[in-house]
C-alpha cells in the first residue's frame, strides 16, 4: 500500500499536500489539471543529506513544485517572505505547492538553519506562433 | 573550577572513544552498537537540555537532537534488523555510554545559563568526534554496504548540528 493519507488544503497561494506513504514514496495529485493550468509543469526537489536538491530552481507561474524529503528526520520548506511554508515534511514524505507568485524566493528549513536555496518564479511565457494557431491575413 | 568546564571528562570521554574507533578495526556488529549508542546518548542528554535548557535556542535545539537523532536509530534499529545483524559492545560504545552518562551527572549539578553552556560545549565535542569516528573508521569499516550507505547519508546531519552547535556556542559567549 502506498497511499495512506493526502490532505490537500489551501492556504493563501500555496496549495499543499502532503503525502504519506508507506515504502516507495509516491508524488501527491500527480500532475496538474490541463484545463486548470494549461502547460504547466510538476518540478521535484529533493531533500537529502541535509540539502535541497537543486539548490535553485527555476519555474513558470503555474507549474507546482513538489518537495520529496528523503532524510531520516523532518524537514521544512519555509520561504524568507512566507510566501509558502510546508510545516513539517516526515521522512518519505513529499509537500507540493503551486507557484502562482512571480519573483525569486529564497527558502530554508525552519529546524536546520543551514539548509539554504531558492526558488525563482518566471511569468509563464507567450505560446508561440504556430501553423496551428496562426490567425491568417487580417480581414 | 568553574561549572561550565563541568562536563569536559564526559567530552574526554567521547574523545577516547574517537580515538579507540581510529586506530581499531571495527567490524559491522560493532559499528552497529557504536551507531545506536552514539545516538542514544545524545538523544538523553537533548531530553535533559529540553527540561533544564534556560535560553529558547538551547531548547530548540536539543528538540531537534532528539528528533533528528531518534529518526537516525530509527532507521539504524530497521537496518540492522534486517540485515540479522545483531549490534556487539565494543570499547567504543562502551565509552561512548559511560562518557554520556559523566556528562548528564554534570549537567543536572548546574542550572541557568551555566547548564546551556555546559550542554552546548559537550555538543561541540561530541558532534566533532562522531564526525571523526565516522570519516576515521567507521564509514571506511562498515562491510555491508547498506551499513555504509546508512553512515554516508548520515553525516551531514552531524555536521549540520557541529555548526549549529558551534553557532549558538558563540552567541552565548556573548551574554
Amino acid at each position: 500500500m502506498k497511499l495512506l493519507a493526502c490532505l490537500s488544503q489551501t492556504w493563501g497561494i500555496a496549495r499543499p499536500c502532503i503525502v504519506v506513504c508507506a515504502g516507495t514514496l509516491t508524488v501527491g495529485a500527480g500532475a496538474p489539471s490541463a484545463t486548470q493550468n494549461p502547460g504547466a509543469k510538476t518540478h521535484t526537489v529533493t531533500i537529502e543529506g541535509m540539502r535541497f536538491n537543486p539548490q535553485t530552481l527555476t519555474v513558470r507561474r503555474g507549474d507546482r513544485v513538489v518537495w520529496i524529503n528523503r532524510d531520516l528526520f523532518p524537514h521544512t520548506a519555509t520561504a524568507t517572505s512566507k510566501a509558502f511554508d510546508s510545516r513539517s515534511i516526515s521522512p518519505n514524505v513529499s509537500w507540493a505547492y503551486r507557484a502562482r507568485t512571480v519573483g525569486e524566493f529564497d527558502y530554508g528549513c525552519t529546524f536546520h538553519p543551514t539548509m539554504r536555496a531558492r526558488l525563482v518564479v518566471e511569468p509563464r511565457a507567450k505560446a508561440p506562433i504556430t501553423r496551428t494557431n496562426r490567425a491568417g491575413p487580417l480581414r | 573550577m568553574k561549572p561550565r568546564y563541568a562536563p569536559c571528562a564526559a567530552a574526554l570521554a567521547l574523545l577516547t572513544a574517537a580515538a579507540w574507533a581510529e586506530t581499531t578495526q571495527v567490524t559491522d556488529p560493532q559499528i552497529a552498537a557504536i551507531v545506536v549508542t552514539a545516538n542514544q546518548v545524545d538523544i538523553a542528554a537533548g531530553e535533559l537540555a529540553r527540561a533544564k535548557g534556560h535560553s529558547k535556542e538551547v531548547k530548540d535545539f536539543a528538540q531537534r537532537m532528539i528528533t533528528d537523532h531518534s529518526g537516525v536509530n530509527k532507521s539504524a534499529t530497521e537496518l540492522v534488523q534486517k540485515l540479522h545483524v545483531t549490534p556487539e559492545s565494543n570499547p567504543t560504545s562502551e565509552s561512548l555510554k559511560r562518557g554520556g552518562d559523566e556528562n548528564l551527572a554534570a549537567l543536572k549539578k548546574l542550572r541557568g545559563s551555566a547548564f546551556d553552556k555546559a550542554y552546548i560545549e559537550h555538543e561541540v565535542a561530541y558532534h566533532q568526534s562522531v564526525i571523526d569516528a565516522l570519516d576515521k573508521t567507521l564509514i571506511p569499516s562498515a562491510q555491508n554496504a547498506e551499513l555504509k550507505a546508512l553512515l554516508v547519508k548520515v553525516r551531514p546531519a552531524f555536521v549540520a548540528h557541529l555548526e549549529s552547535a558551534k553557532q549558538i556556542q558563540s552567541s552565548l559567549g556573548k551574554m
